[in-house]
C-alpha cells in the first residue's frame, strides 16, 4: 500500500488538531509519528503536504514522539531527509532544521550520546557562520534564510540547554563582525554570551579566550556537555526572578573578571550594542533585556554602554520592551515617561491654579461619546490611579474650586451612574459602574466626604432602575461596613418609602431582604404589608417571605407576628403558607439568637441548624442534664389580690440567657396543694421579662416557703438544671377579697359577716401602733382591696377571705394620736396569732 | 522571553459554542521549558476545544446578560490587565494574555521562567509585552488594508508559514507580519549588505522622498465659569522614501517659526538611529522650562520600504482655531438652541472644507425647524436627528458667525433615533469637522532643502501639510458635560491615540 494521498493526510492532520490526545488513543493514532517521518521521503506527496506535516511535527513533537529514544529516532530521520534533498530550492530545508531542532529538545534527546544532536549541531553552526557546507546543501539563494533559520534554532537549544554555546562564542562574535545577518546572530551571541556569564564560575576556560577565537575553542569541543548537562540548574541563568531573589542569585554568582576579560567583554558588547538599531523593534527589547541581565553587577562594564541606545530608545514610539500593559485595545506600550511621573503627575492638579488654561498640562479632553464606553478595563485602571490620588490629596487645599480630584472623581462615577440608569442599557455599564463604586470604596475607606455621596448616588441609582437590585446586594456582600452600613441603610429607607403596589415590588423585595435591620422595622413591615397585597405569584410571595424571615433574623418585631399570621391566612400558595406559619411558630416559641440559627445554616453551629434539638457535636453531652448556676433570680412581687384563689407574682431577672425555662415550686409541710410547673420560652438579660404567676391552693391558710428549681437550655443548645433559693409566701400573700357587696349595703353585709363568725370563731383585740401617716395611709397601702365599709377617715370595716374556706373581719376605729385599737373576729381560731402578727408587722412598718 | 501557545479565535455569539478557534500554534520546546521552570505549579496548555471554553467564559463572551451572574458581574472582579488565568481541570493556566477586537479574540500563553507560587509579579515576565507584541502584529496584518472576509480568510491562511518566519520558536522576532511576508518571496542574493531587519529587499526606480506633517486638532469648549476650555495639537509625520541601496540614509529636521511653542512628547520610528537627548526634555507632563530647546528637531534614520509614521509630538498652542459657544433651552416640545463660532485671527482662514454637526440624541425625530444663520448654509436629517452646517471653505471677515433656531421633535422610537449614553437630558455638543491645508497649528514644517539623503541618485523631495480637527467638541453650556481630569488621564490618552493612528496607518507596499 503507498503513502496516503494529500487529501488523506489533510483529513488525518484536521482529525488530530481536532483533537491530538482522542486521535493518538485511537487506531490511527500509534503510527502517525512513524508514517509523517516516512511520507516525509515519499516523492508522490507534493512540497505544500510536506511542509503541512513538517508544521504538525513542530506543534506536536512531544505527543508523537514522547520519549527520548522516539525523539532522538526522529530527529536522525529528519536529518536524514534533509540530506537527502536534491540540490534545487526546497521549501522543506527550513521547517526540516526547524522539527529536527524540536524533535531533539522537546524530545529531551539532546546530550553527548546523541547522535542526531551530534550532527546537527556542527551543521547549524556551520550554516549559521556562513561556511561553505559542500554541495548538496541548498543552493546559494537560500544560504540566507538557512543561516537565520539555523541561528534561531541553535538559540533555541542555547534556551534549552544553556552553556551549550560557550565554547563557539568567539566565532559567533567574528561571524558577526562579517557581513552576516545581523538580527539571529545578535541575538544568538547575545545568549550565548549571557549564559556563560551567568556559568562563569563554573566554567573552565577564561572568558577572554572564548571571545576572542576565531575557531571553536581548540582542543575543546564545541559543545559544553558537560557545562551544560548540569541538571541541578539547568535553567538557572534565564530564570533570575525579580528582583530581589535575583540579586540574590547573582551574589552567588559573584564574577570576577580580569582586566583583560572585561576588555574584550565590553568590546563585545558595544559591538552587540552598536549594531542594534539594525534589528526589528521586538529583537532590540530581547537584545537589552538579555545584555542587561547578563552584565548587572559585573565590575569594568560601565552603564553609560548603554545609554545611546537607551537614549535613542526612550523617544521610540515602539520600544518593545514595555511593561504589561493597561488593555487592549489599546496597546501594551506607553510612552516614553520620565521616571518622576507619578509625583509630576499628582503635584498637576495643585499647579492648575492661577495659570492659564493652554499653560496647564495638555488638558486634551477624552473624547466623549462612544469613546467613553470604551473597554472597562482601562476606565477601571485610570479610576483606581484617581483614587489613590484621591487618598493622597486628602489635605488639598484647593479643594471645592473645582479642581481637586475628589470632585472629579465625584463626577466621573455620577456619569458611570448615569450611564448605567439608562432603561434598557448594556448590563456592562451596571457592571463597571459597581466596580468603579467598589473600588472607590476599597481605596477611600475612610474618607467620607467620598463615601457620603456615593451613597446618595447610589440610593438615587436605585430609585432610578430598581431592577440593578442584585448589583446593589453583591455591593453590599463585598464592602466593608464603611459603605456598606450607610448604603444598607439608605437603600432600607428607599426601598420602604415605595408603595407597596410598584411595578419593580420584586427588586424590592430582594433588596429589602439583603438590607433590613434593627432600626427600620415599624417602616419595613409596614411596607410588607402593603406589598402583600400586590404578591400574587408564587415568586413574589417568596420574596416577601424571604423578607419575613430576614426580619426573622434580625429579631422579628411585634408587628411581625401579625404579618406572618396573616399571611397564614392570605396566601394562596398552600407552601408560602406554609412558610408563614412555620416562620410565626419559629418567631412565636423561639429567642432571637436561636431563631438565627434555626433560620440561618451556619458553619460555625452546623448542629443547631441540622436540629432545633439535638446537635451532632457532643451528642451524648446534649442529651445529659447539667447541673448550673442559676440563670436568672427570683423574687416575689406585690400582692395580686383577685381572682378565686391566691396568686404569688413572681418577678424575674435574667442573668443570662435561657431558652425553655422549666420552674417546679415545691410547698414546705404539705400546707398547700402541689403546685404546677411555669414555663417561660425564653429569657434574656436585655430584655424585662413580664412576672411570673403562681396560684396557690392553701390547704390551710398559712404562711410558708416555696423550694424552687430551674430547667433550661443554654444558647449551646445543653439542657441545665439549677437550685434557686427559696421563697417566703407570706400570711398577707394569701389575703382575698370578698366578692363585692351590693352598692349601699356594705355596712350590713359586714356586719352579717362579723356575726357569722361567732360562736365557733374567735374575736380579739390588737392595738396597732401608726406612724406620722395615720390611719388612711395604712388602710390605703395594705388594707385596700378588702375595706367593706368606711367612715374615712377615722372607721374601716375590713373583710378579708383566706382560702380555702376562712375569713378574718377587721374593725379600725376612733384612732388615736400614736395607734387605733383594732378589733378582730376569725372563724377559724388558729389564725388569730397570724392575724396578730401581721397587725403587728404593720405597726413596725409605720 | 518566549510563548508556549498562540490562538486566534472568532467570536461568534449566538451560536452554540460562541466562538472558533482559527488558528492555534503550540511550542513544544518552549513547553518543555515550562515544565521545568514552574515545576511543581506547571499547568499543560489545554487542547484547543477546552481552552476555546475556558476562555470564552473567562472573558465573559458566553451567553447573553440578561441576568445578573455573579461570577461575571460581581463588583469586586475587577481586572485591570488583559491577563487572566483560566481554570484547566482542578488548575488554573496563568498568565493567559487574551483580548478582543473586531469578533477576534487574541490570546497567547507567554513563558514565566521563574516559579509560579508565589505569582511573580507581571512586571517581570518579558514574555507578556512580547507576547502582546506578537498579538497586535497578528492584529495589524489581518486588519491593515483588509476589506472583505475573504481577504480576511486568505490573511488568516498565511499565519501559519508567516509565523513559522517571524516567531519559529515561540520568541517573537518581528511584530511586522508584513515585513515576513515580504521575506518568504524574496530571494536573496548571495553575499548580501548589512541590511536592517526591518527592510526586506530594495526598492528600485525613481528615487523620491515624500515628508508630510498632520496636525490633529482636539478640543472640549464648555462656555462656562467653573471649567476650563481645553485643547491641545497632537502631530504626526509620515514618510515615504523610495530610495535605491540597501542602507539609504535620510536626515529630515522639523522647524518652527520664531515664537512658536516647542514640540512636546516626541516619539520617533524605531528606524530612527539616533537622537539628540534635548529632543526628548520637553514634556508636557512636566513643569520643564519650555524655552529649553526650540529646534530645528532633526531626525537620522534608515526608511523602511513602506510608508511610515516617523514622528509623533504633542504642542501646547496659545489659543484653540475656532471659538465656540452653544447653547440649549428647552421650551415645551421644542428646543431653542444658539451657536456662535469665532475664527483666531491668527488662523489661516482658508478650508478644504468646515462643517458643524448639531446632533440631538435620545429624542425623536425632527418634525419642526426654523433657523437663522448668518452665513454658510443648514441641511437637515429629520430621522436621523441631526443638523449639519455647512460653513464652507472661508469665514467672513468679521470672523464671527451664528446660528439660531428652534427644532421640534417628533415621538421616539428606539429602533431608529441615535442613542447616546452621555447626552442625556440637556447635555448635548456640536463637533466641527474642518480641514485646512498647507498648514500647521504649531507653525511645524520641513523645509525640503534641509532634508539630507546619502543614497545614489538625487531623489525628488515633497513635503505636504495640513490641520484637521479631532474630536472638536463645543457643549451645551446649560447643562452639564464630561470633564477631564488635569494631565492623569489625557497624557495617557493623547500617546494611545499616537499609537492607534500608528497601528491604523495602512502600510503601503513597496
Amino acid at each position: 500500500m503507498g503513502p496516503p494521498s494529500r487529501e488523506a493526510w489533510a483529513q488525518r492532520l484536521g482529525a488530530f488538531r481536532a483533537s491530538p490526545c482522542a486521535f493518538l488513543a485511537g487506531p490511527q493514532g500509534e503510527d502517525l509519528g512513524r508514517e509523517l517521518l516516512s511520507d516525509l521521503r515519499s516523492d508522490k506527496l507534493s512540497e505544500q503536504t510536506k511542509v503541512s506535516l513538517l508544521a504538525l511535527s513542530l506543534e506536536y513533537a512531544a505527543q508523537l514522539w514522547p520519549d527520548a529514544p522516539a525523539a532522538e529516532a526522529a530527529a536522525a530521520s529528519l536529518l536524514d531527509t534533509l540530506v537527502l534533498l536534491p540540490p534545487r530550492p526546497s521549501a522543506l530545508r527550513r521547517p526540516l532544521l526547524l522539527a529536527a531542532t524540536t524533535a531533539l529538545a522537546a524530545g529531551g534527546a539532546l546530550g553527548p550520546a546523541s547522535g542526531a544532536a551530534c550532527r546537527l549541531l556542527p551543521l547549524l553552526l556551520g550554516l549559521a557562520l556562513g561556511r561553505d557546507l559542500g554541495r548538496g546543501f541548498g543552493p546559494a539563494s537560500e544560504q540566507r534564510p538557512l543561516q537565520a533559520t539555523a541561528c534561531e534554532c541553535l538559540r533555541e537549544l542555547e534556551s534549552c540547554q544553556p552553556g551549550l554555546l560557550r565554547a563557539s562564542l568567539g566565532p559567533l562574535r567574528a561571524g558577526l563582525a562579517q557581513e552576516g545577518p545581523v538580527q539571529p546572530l545578535s541575538l544568538l551571541l547575545a545568549l550565548a554570551l549571557h549564559n556563560a556569564l551567568a556559568l562563569q564560575p563554573r566554567a573552565g576556560a577564561g572568558l577572554q579566550g572564548l571571545l576572542t577565537a576565531r575557531v571553536a575553542a581548540a582542543g575543546d569541543s564545541p559543545w559544553s556537555w558537560t557545562l551544560a548537562g548540569d541538571s541541578d540548574v539547568p535553567f538557572e541563568p534565564q530564570a533570575p526572578s525579580w528582583p530581589e531573589a535575583e540579586e540574590g542569585a547573582r551574589g552567588l554568582l559573584a564574577l570576577e573578571l580580569s582586566p583583560e576579560e572585561s576588555r574584550e567583554l565590553r568590546a563585545t558588547v558595544a559591538q552587540l550594542l552598536d549594531a542594534s538599531y539594525l534589528l526589528a523593534p521586538v529583537a532590540q527589547a530581547q537584545l537589552l533585556w538579555l545584555l542587561c541581565r547578563a552584565l548587572r553587577g559585573l565590575r569594568g562594564q560601565p552603564p553609560a554602554l548603554f545609554k545611546p541606545q537607551l537614549v535613542r530608545l526612550l523617544g521610540t514610539a515602539h520600544p518593545g520592551c514595555p511593561a504589561p500593559g493597561p488593555a487592549p485595545p489599546h496597546p501594551p506600550l506607553l510612552p516614553p515617561l520620565p521616571p518622576e511621573l507619578p509625583r509630576k503627575l499628582s503635584a498637576g492638579p495643585r499647579r492648575r491654579g492661577g495659570r492659564p488654561a493652554a499653560a496647564r498640562a495638555p488638558a486634551v479632553p477624552r473624547p466623549p461619546a462612544p469613546a467613553l464606553c470604551t473597554s472597562p478595563q482601562p476606565s477601571l485602571a485610570r479610576l483606581h490611579l484617581l483614587c489613590l490620588l484621591c487618598a493622597e490629596d486628602t489635605e488639598e487645599d484647593d479643594r471645592g474650586q473645582g479642581g481637586s480630584p475628589q470632585r472629579y472623581l465625584e463626577e466621573l462615577l455620577a456619569g458611570l451612574r448615569q450611564r448605567a440608569a439608562l432603561d434598557g442599557g448594556p448590563r456592562a455599564w451596571a457592571t463597571l459602574c459597581f466596580q468603579a463604586s467598589y473600588l472607590v470604596a476599597h481605596c477611600l475607606a475612610g474618607q467620607p466626604a467620598v463615601l457620603t455621596p456615593l451613597v446618595r448616588g447610589l440610593a438615587q441609582l436605585y430609585r432610578a432602575r430598581p431592577v440593578l437590585a442584585p448589583h446593589f446586594v453583591d455591593l453590599l456582600d463585598r464592602v466593608g461596613p464603611e459603605l456598606g452600613e450607610p448604603l444598607r441603610v439608605a437603600l432600607c429607607r428607599e426601598v420602604v418609602s415605595r408603595p407597596g403596589g410598584d411595578a419593580a415590588l420584586g427588586w424590592h423585595l430582594q433588596v429589602l431582604a439583603r438590607v433590613v435591620g434593627a432600626g427600620s422595622q415599624s417602616a419595613t413591615l409596614h411596607f410588607l404589608q402593603a406589598a402583600a397585597a400586590h404578591c400574587p405569584d408564587w415568586g413574589l410571595q417568596q420574596a416577601l417571605l424571604r423578607v419575613c424571615r430576614a426580619l426573622l433574623g434580625s429579631g422579628g418585631g411585634g408587628g411581625l407576628a401579625d404579618l406572618l399570621q396573616a399571611l397564614a391566612r392570605w396566601l394562596e400558595d398552600p407552601d408560602g403558607r406554609d412558610h408563614a406559619r412555620l416562620y410565626y411558630v419559629l418567631l412565636a416559641h423561639l429567642a432571637g439568637p436561636k431563631l438565627g440559627l434555626a433560620l440561618g445554616p451556619s458553619l460555625a453551629a452546623p448542629a443547631m441548624a441540622s436540629s432545633l434539638v439535638a446537635e451532632n457535636q457532643g451528642f451524648a453531652a446534649a442529651l445529659m442534664v447539667r447541673e448550673a448556676a442559676a440563670p436568672m433570680r427570683l423574687s416575689v412581687g406585690p400582692r395580686v389580690a383577685t381572682g378565686p384563689c391566691p396568686v404569688l407574682q413572681l418577678q424575674v431577672e435574667a442573668l443570662e440567657p435561657a431558652y425553655s425555662l422549666e420552674l417546679r415550686f415545691r410547698v414546705e409541710g404539705q400546707l398547700y396543694a402541689p403546685l404546677g410547673a411555669v414555663h417561660v420560652p425564653c429569657l434574656c438579660p436585655s430584655r424585662p421579662a413580664s412576672p411570673l404567676l403562681l396560684p396557690l391552693q392553701p390547704r390551710r391558710p398559712a404562711p410558708t416557703r416555696l423550694h424552687v428549681q430551674a430547667l433550661y437550655t443554654t444558647p449551646a443548645g445543653l439542657t441545665c438544671h439549677a437550685r434557686l433559693p427559696p421563697l417566703t409566701v407570706t400570711f398577707s400573700h394569701l389575703f382575698l377579697p370578698f366578692p363585692q357587696a351590693p352598692r349601699g349595703a356594705e355596712p350590713g353585709f359586714f356586719e352579717e359577716l362579723w356575726d357569722s363568725c361567732l360562736p365557733g370563731g374567735a374575736e380579739s383585740r390588737v392595738w396597732c401602733a401608726l406612724g406620722p401617716q395615720g390611719l388612711e395611709t395604712l388602710v390605703s397601702c395594705h388594707l385596700e382591696p378588702f375595706v367593706v365599709a368606711a367612715r374615712p377617715p377615722a372607721s374601716y370595716h375590713v373583710a378579708i377571705r383566706l382560702p380555702p374556706d376562712s375569713k378574718l373581719l377587721l374593725r379600725l376605729e376612733a384612732p388615736q394620736v400614736d395607734g387605733v385599737p383594732v378589733a378582730l373576729r376569725t372563724d377559724d381560731w388558729a389564725l388569730l396569732p397570724l392575724a396578730a402578727d401581721y397587725l403587728r408587722g404593720l405597726s413596725a412598718a409605720a | 522571553m518566549a510563548q508556549r501557545a498562540v490562538w486566534l479565535i472568532s467570536h461568534e455569539p449566538g451560536t452554540p459554542r460562541c466562538g472558533t478557534v482559527k488558528f492555534s500554534r503550540r511550542y513544544p520546546t518552549v513547553e518543555k521549558r515550562a515544565s521545568v521552570h514552574n515545576g511543581a505549579n506547571y499547568v499543560p496548555v489545554p487542547e484547543d476545544g477546552p481552552f476555546l471554553k475556558a476562555l470564552l467564559s473567562e472573558l465573559r463572551l458566553l451567553g447573553d446578560d440578561k441576568d445578573f451572574v455573579e461570577s461575571r458581574d460581581s463588583c469586586s472582579r475587577i481586572n485591570k490587565t488583559s491577563i487572566y488565568g483560566l481554570p484547566v481541570g482542578s488548575e488554573e493556566l496563568w498568565p493567559v494574555v487574551a483580548f478582543l477586537k473586531n469578533d477576534m479574540i487574541y490570546a497567547c500563553v507567554p513563558l514565566v521562567e521563574q516559579t509560579l507560587n508565589p505569582r511573580p509579579p507581571l512586571i517581570s515576565i518579558s514574555g507578556i509585552s512580547q507576547g502582546l507584541e506578537l498579538l497586535f502584529g497578528i492584529q495589524d496584518f489581518l486588519y491593515s488594508g483588509q476589506k472583505s472576509d475573504t481577504e480576511l480568510n486568505t490573511k488568516l491562511s498565511q499565519l501559519p508559514e508567516l509565523l513559522l518566519q517571524a516567531c519559529p520558536f515561540g520568541t517573537l522576532l518581528d511584530a511586522n507580519l508584513q515585513n515576513s511576508l515580504d521575506n518568504v518571496g524574496f530571494a536573496s542574493v548571495t553575499q548580501p549588505q548589512k541590511q536592517p531587519a526591518w527592510r526586506a529587499g530594495t526598492y528600485k526606480g525613481k528615487p523620491q522622498v515624500s515628508i508630510s506633517i498632520t496636525e490633529k486638532v482636539k478640543s472640549m469648549q464648555y462656555g462656562k465659569q467653573d471649567i476650563a476650555d481645553t485643547w491641545q495639537v497632537v502631530g504626526a509625520v509620515t514618510c515615504k522614501c523610495d530610495l535605491e541601496g540597501f542602507m539609504p540614509n535620510v536626515t529630515v529636521s522639523l522647524h518652527l517659526p520664531t515664537n512658536g511653542s516647542p514640540l512636546q512628547d516626541i516619539l520617533v520610528h524605531p528606524c530612527v538611529t539616533s537622537l539628540d537627548s534635548a529632543i526628548l526634555t520637553s514634556s508636557s507632563v512636566d513643569g520643564m522650562d519650555d524655552s529649553a530647546f526650540s529646534g530645528p528637531y532633526k531626525f537620522p534614520f534608515i526608511p523602511p520600504l513602506e510608508s511610515f509614521n516617523l514622528c509623533y509630538y504633542t504642542s501646547q498652542v496659545p489659543v484653540p482655531p475656532i471659538l465656540g459657544f452653544y447653547q440649549i433651552k428647552e421650551e415645551d416640545i421644542q428646543l431653542k438652541i444658539t451657536v456662535n463660532l469665532k475664527l483666531h485671527e491668527s488662523i489661516k482662514n482658508t478650508f478644504e472644507f468646515c462643517e458643524a454637526h448639531i446632533p440631538f440624541y435620545n429624542r425623536g425625530p425632527i418634525t419642526h425647524l426654523e433657523y437663522k444663520v448668518s452665513f454658510g448654509q443648514l441641511e437637515v436629517f429629520r430621522e436621523k436627528g441631526l443638523l449639519v452646517w455647512i460653513i464652507g471653505q472661508k469665514f467672513p471677515k468679521s470672523m464671527d458667525i451664528s446660528l439660531s433656531g428652534t427644532v421640534t421633535f417628533g415621538a421616539k422610537s428606539h429602533e431608529k433615533q441615535p442613542f447616546d449614553p452621555i447626552c442625556i437630558g440637556g447635555t448635548a455638543y456640536l463637533k466641527l469637522h474642518f480641514r485646512i491645508l498647507d498648514y500647521t497649528l504649531t507653525g511645524c514644517y520641513a523645509d525640503q532643502h534641509s532634508v539630507q539623503v546619502f543614497a545614489s541618485g538625487k531623489p525628488k523631495i515633497s513635503t505636504h501639510r495640513k490641520l484637521i480637527s479631532s474630536d472638536y467638541y463645543i457643549w451645551n453650556s446649560k447643562a452639564p458635560a464630561p470633564v477631564t481630569y488635569g494631565s492623569l488621564l489625557l497624557t495617557l490618552e493623547a500617546a494611545l491615540c499616537c499609537k492607534r493612528e500608528c497601528r491604523q496607518h495602512p502600510r503601503a507596499k513597496s
